[in-house]
């Protein structure tokens, strides 16, 4: 009962408050998913290549997390030294562990006043916006978010999921035996129906008698609480449908077990988590960050981009395995079915085209 | 509609989320007879699933991953017994403490081993195996949920009448209940209140232990960040609610597990999920004021005064 002793435990405690607020947060945002994913060059850092034809550029990405085997921000990466290597510049990786370092890292790239600071994920949509405005000179691009009013030396890069879960549910609609579908779904927020709802409505495009169900996670932890997203699923699935989609992030491996257990075929979010379940997983929506990253560098470069630049099946910026070079070996069940993969082809090319209109259920 | 709600997989799926609360719960129980309020479970249990998954991962053996569950239990209820019996400090303050520090360090020590952030899965963790009791698990309804168990599910059973037993109707019990009642007495006795305390600790933290094994070896098989998810806390109400009481608190965990499970059914029968997220509070406002005279009744019946 000390006085001392009861000061160091809670110092303690706030220490680690801290870092487990800023681990939870980074979470919800990067969606981390499964290992094994395709392509993750190992390469960090180390600039490159000063060939300078021209006008060499120069860039810097700043990573919210250390790289490590978190595909989305490797892409980030892979996207930035892409653009500094065909236009003849430099490029530099700054990996951040938390606040301090994040904000150091920002300052010290802003230091260097490269042509443009490549930011990733919502973690790091404050400070974007923050220095955006103190530094109105400098240019900046933040990837899958965006504050509410940037600066205009600010472009956000963001994703048009809707898109891709629509694809999904075209082939759900072609598979399903039983007629009816579900999404596990991490909130019951607006933002997540761009995956379930657009899901039930690609579906519906194929057979409008499928019927649909959506259930939420929620709880303590819906980000990361694979045990209850996976009797969620269970449960779900003794209902009747034979095809769920997945939408929990970190609790997508309860459902996937419980895919293998009652037998249901799943679909998978952002990265290409079909190696955690082969033979259960049909496919996943993806978000390809590099081609997004490359294309709004290019964008802010040539002067050309806007304040905030969506991407989505015709930029390239999200899609489905089925639709990608990686397919053979991805281990999703799609790779079994090449008829449904040439119906998913040709509506990606109807969306691409505007020939078929996906609702964006965010605005609509 | 009833069709939907209730039906035995229902069963199943409560019983399932029930053993990891209960485990969690009866180590709890422990603690608050010894006169240590112990709201670490929720640590215990996380730092149990990473140590279970860690253990049953490199052995390639679940009976390893329990090895490695208990240990990691064992070893955070150590520094809860030191910090709150030898030091006296603060028991929710430090609580709270450890229950942060299996957070980070779990979250921290995942990318370290095995290289990946969020969620751990891979064929080489082992799986505990479900032990079905022959001709008792063939009963309808209630067969595959009681008696097609994981051995810690068969343990979680068996604890609540064993421990009912050892407090009520041993020496041992009666001297851990003394210590918790009346430290001062006991002591005049000769019964150490510090040991009796460690025991109950350490005690718990094997339980938890055990609770997050059954989480990432038995309910699951594959290990998430932060998975525990709040079932600590749960068992912590569980123990309040029970009074402390073996067969009540297992009636407080089903409890919560059913209201769980039953949510999960509603849900997919169209309610919404704000409604069938409240439900285990609801249940539990229900259950304290309808209920209160009548459990106080059957415990001063059942513990023999």
């Amino acid at each position: 009962m000390t006085r001392p002793l009861k000061i160091l435990v809670l110092v303690l405690a706030l220490a680690v408050v801290g870092a487990a607020c800023g681990d939870s947060g980074d979470e919800a945002a990067t969606t981390t998913a499964a290992p094994a994913t395709t392509a993750a060059p190992t390469t960090t850092a180390a600039p490159t290549t000063t060939m300078a034809p021209e006008d060499p550029i120069s860039l810097i990405y700043v990573s919210p997390n250390p790289l490590g085997v978190n595909n989305f921000l490797i892409l980030g990466e892979v996207g930035t030294q892409r653009v500094a290597e065909r236009r003849g510049g430099t490029w530099k990786t700054f990996e951040s562990v938390d606040d301090s370092t994040r904000r150091a890292n920002i300052e010290a790239a802003i230091d260097e006043a490269p042509d443009v600071i490549v930011l990733t994920t919502f973690t790091l949509v404050e400070m974007a916006d923050e220095y955006s405005k103190a530094n109105p000179d400098q240019k900046f691009i933040i990837i899958d978010a965006c504050p509410d009013e940037p600066a205009p030396n600010l472009h956000c890069g963001v994703f048009r999921e809707h898109e891709g879960a629509f694809l999904l549910g075209v082939m759900a609609g072609h598979l399903s035996e039983a007629k009816q579908i579900g999404s596990v779904v991490a909130l019951d927020i607006p933002f997540f129906k761009r995956w379930w709802q657009s899901f039930a409505e690609g579906a519906q495009s194929v057979d409008p008698s499928i019927e649909n169900s959506a259930v939420f996670i929620a709880g303590d932890n819906p980000f990361s609480d694979p045990a209850r997203a996976k009797e969620l699923a269970l449960s779900l699935a003794a209902q009747g449908p034979d095809h769920i989609f997945a939408v929990g992030a970190g609790s997508n491996g309860g459902i996937f077990e419980a895919a293998q257990e009652a037998g249901f075929l799943s679909y998978g979010v952002d990265v290409n988590e079909c190696p955690s379940a082969p033979g259960y997983i049909v496919d996943n929506n993806l978000k390809v960050v590099d081609a997004v990253v490359e294309q709004l560098l290019d964008q802010v470069l040539d002067g050309t981009a806007g304040p905030v630049v969506s991407f989505g099946l015709a930029e390239g910026g999200t899609g489905v395995m089925a639709l990608q070079p990686g397919l053979a070996d991805s281990q999703c069940v799609i790779a079994d079915h090449p008829d449904i993969v040439e119906e998913v082809r040709a509506v990606a090319e109807g969306i691409i085209d505007g020939s078929i209109v996906v609702n964006d259920p965010l605005f609509g | 509609m009833f069709d939907q709600l209730f039906d035995a997989a229902l069963f199943e799926s409560v019983i399932r989320a029930m053993v990891p609360i209960l485990l969690a719960a009866l180590g709890g129980m422990i603690c608050e007879r010894a006169g240590v309020f112990q709201i670490a479970m929720e640590g215990m249990m996380l730092a149990g699933a990473f140590a279970a998954m860690a253990g049953s991962y490199l052995a390639v053996s679940s009976g390893l991953g329990v090895v490695f569950g208990v240990t990691a239990g064992v070893l955070i209820s150590l520094m809860l017994a030191f910090g709150t019996v030898s030091r006296q400090g603060d028991p929710i303050v430090l609580g709270i403490a450890l229950n942060l520090m299996a957070l980070g360090l779990t979250g921290f020590l995942l990318p370290q081993i095995f290289g990946v952030r969020g969620t751990f899965i891979d064929d080489r963790i082992d799986g505990l195996d479900r032990l079905p009791i022959p001709g008792l698990s063939e009963i309808p309804w209630i067969g595959p949920a009681l008696f097609d168990q994981t051995i810690l599910g068969y343990l979680a059973f068996l604890l609540v009448p064993a421990i009912w037993l050892v407090l009520f109707r041993t020496p041992l019990g009666l001297r851990l209940r003394g210590v918790g009642e009346r430290p001062l007495a006991a002591e005049s006795l000769g019964v150490s209140p510090t040991a009796y305390k460690y025991g109950a600790v350490i005690a718990s933290g094997v339980l938890s232990g055990l609770a997050g094994t059954q989480l990432a070896l038995g309910n699951l098989v594959l290990f998430a960040e932060g998975m525990s998810a709040g079932r600590g806390w749960v068992a912590v109400v569980a123990v309040m609610l029970g009074r402390a009481h073996p067969f009540a608190v297992f009636g407080a965990s089903l409890l919560f597990a059913f209201a769980e499970g039953l949510g999960f059914r509603l849900q997919g029968n169209g309610l919404p999920v704000q409604i069938t997220d409240a439900l285990p509070f609801l249940v539990t406002l229900i259950a304290l004021i309808a209920a209160r005279k009548r459990f106080a009744r059957l415990l001063d019946l059942t513990t023999g005064g």
